[in-house]
């Protein structure tokens, strides 16, 4: 007759390490996109870049498993009801952003573009603060499950890397297409270049709910 | 005893509307932001409104008694019936309406009509009471709302772990809350067959026993259990939600400050206590829980800015300040008037 769904401590103690780990596979994600652009321009399609093409599908999967854990604990256990949406919206976000930097990886590995020297610097800077961007949000992700008080920081350096980036993108974009590159190639280069900027602005679009989100989460 | 138990029927109505209504106060929140279920929460309402009801009701009794003691039984079911049908009619006015407030304008519509004197102190005191309430209750939830947030920004409290403790503190701070309204409204809806109860004491094989009075209380707590089981659900449900948006964790800061204030109103003890150290005594008068709760959400409400707040409900609990007591009084005059001349009932002597 008494139908008492407790969440037992045990299953929030799962469910916490669950979110943990689903952070940090973002932030092995923009580690691995950091390395990886570096990679690509240094030696092509190699062992390397195959292994980092490897390695990226691992990770995205196993953010894929742990992002339905999560949602299924919090709907089947009833955790947290009033933030369900909330949360099942950012897991969404951050998972969208694994997905990015999943598919940039592997664009440059079926496309092999060729990339101009004097790309190349802006190219890494551009990738490097797409990078910032995810590893930050993921941060600032994890505090608002743990520390209320650090989200807005983190999420300032996501929207400070996102501002940086776009200044990047804009300059390359403009750089490639003043280049003496075939137009075949200009094109290319520039989806490739538009996909890896893609990753910062979904992270400020994330970043932007999650601080309304915190507002709402504050009691 | 067969008629008492007819005339009781209509405090046994009037329990039951109280726990259809006031049920939803204690748990209303918990309900209604899904933290717990409906079952539960009507499980343990039940449960503690009956040992509250039985074990800590005589102050507020002794109160309402002082007011007016209604020695008749018809009389005491007239007082009952008026309250309770002034209620019925004022809800559906939608206008915020107490049980206490309906049960007071009752009890002086029967002083005025068996001509006997209300003491206007006590009157006063009482009336004094019900705007102490919901500003006690909003006071004490703007220091529990603050205190709260600033232990979980401090233990940086994570989210998953705030959830558990939150769902463990509203069923304690529920099973509270039924207790204190058990204790603090019983007087409400038995206070007045207590001069006129003819109901023997009752003893245990173990050696416990309660006495008369307690055993009225316990139909009572039971009348005001059934209201909570059959009748609060939808209220559950939505409450919460009518005054501003509210997070569990203000849920839970509502429900403590809210049952804080019940119990105050309804502790004889802390009432000998305060008056014995020569501080300002709270009587033990049956307040409303709905008041309480308004007046708790009012708090962490102006706590949080003030935004969203629905100033028109609050409107409506000012007339139903002056309102209720009044339509109850005068209800309860007419009826009287029918009952004794009518169906030739002794309704004073």
């Amino acid at each position: 007759m008494l139908h008492v769904k407790f969440p037992v401590i045990s299953h929030t103690q799962a469910l916490e390490n669950k979110i943990d780990l689903f952070h940090d596979k973002m932030i092995e994600a923009a580690a691995v996109f950091h390395r990886s652009v570096r990679v690509f321009l240094e030696a092509g399609v190699g062992l390397e870049y195959k292994k980092i093409n490897r390695k990226i599908k691992s990770i995205e999967h196993d953010a894929d498993t742990l992002r339905r854990d999560i949602e299924n604990d919090l709907y089947s256990q009833n955790l947290l009801p009033n933030l369900q949406a909330d949360i099942l919206q950012l897991i969404e976000g951050l998972d969208k952003i694994n997905n990015q930097i999943d598919d940039v990886i592997y664009k440059f590995y079926i496309e092999r573009p060729e990339i101009p020297a004097k790309f190349h610097r802006k190219l890494i800077e551009l990738c490097d603060c797409s990078a910032d961007c995810a590893e930050n949000l993921a941060i600032a992700s994890r505090a608002f499950f743990k520390d209320l008080s650090k989200v807005r920081d983190y999420s300032l350096k996501v929207y400070i890397a996102e501002q940086e980036s776009d200044q990047i993108y804009n300059d390359l974009k403009k750089s490639i297409f003043n280049s003496d590159m075939e137009l075949a190639n200009k094109l290319q280069l520039d989806l490739l270049v538009t996909e890896a900027a893609d990753i910062a602005d979904i992270a400020e679009d994330c970043a932007d709910e999650l601080l309304i989100f915190t507002l709402k989460r504050d009691i | 005893m067969l008629s008492f138990l007819l005339f009781l029927s209509s405090g046994l109505f009037l329990g039951w509307s109280l726990g259809a209504n006031d049920g939803s106060n204690v748990f209303g929140t918990a309900v209604g932001t899904k933290m717990l279920k409906f079952r539960t929460a009507a499980l343990i309402a039940s449960l503690f409104v009956i040992i509250g009801a039985v074990s800590g009701g005589s102050g507020g009794a002794a109160t309402l008694n002082a007011l007016g003691s209604v020695n008749a039984q018809a009389g005491a079911f007239m007082v009952c019936l008026a309250a309770a049908l002034s209620i019925y009619w004022m809800t559906k006015s939608r206008i915020s309406v107490s049980t206490s407030q309906a049960i007071v304008g009752a009890i002086v519509g029967w002083n005025i009509y068996s001509g006997k004197p209300t003491d206007a102190e006590l009157f006063s005191k009482i009336v004094g009471t019900w705007v102490l309430c919901p500003v006690l209750a909003g006071v004490l939830a703007m220091i529990l709302y603050r205190l709260t947030r600033f232990v979980i920004l401090r233990c940086k409290v994570s989210l998953l772990r705030q959830d558990f403790y939150t769902r463990v503190g509203l069923v304690l701070a529920g099973a509270f809350g039924a207790y204190a309204l058990g204790a603090n409204n019983i007087a409400n809806v038995m206070g007045v067959f207590v001069a006129s109860n003819p109901l023997q004491s009752l003893s245990f094989p173990g050696g416990g026993e309660l006495s008369s009075e307690q055993v009225l209380f316990l139909f009572g707590g039971i009348a005001i259990a059934v209201g909570i089981a059959t009748y609060s659900r939808r209220i559950m449900q939505t409450v919460g939600q009518n005054i501003c948006l509210m997070s569990p964790l203000a849920a839970w800061v509502v429900v403590v400050a809210q049952a804080l204030v019940l119990f105050l109103f309804a502790s004889d003890s802390l009432h000998r206590f305060l008056e014995n150290n020569g501080l300002p005594a709270i009587p033990p008068v049956p307040v409303s829980s709905s008041q309480a709760v308004i007046g708790a959400v009012i708090g962490v409400g102006l706590l949080k800015g003030g935004h969203g707040i629905n100033w028109g409900l609050i409107g409506r609990i000012f007339i139903g300040w002056v309102a209720t007591p009044i339509i109850a009084a005068a209800f309860c005059f007419v009826a009287l008037f029918f009952l004794e001349n009518v169906f030739n009932l002794q309704v004073y002597y």
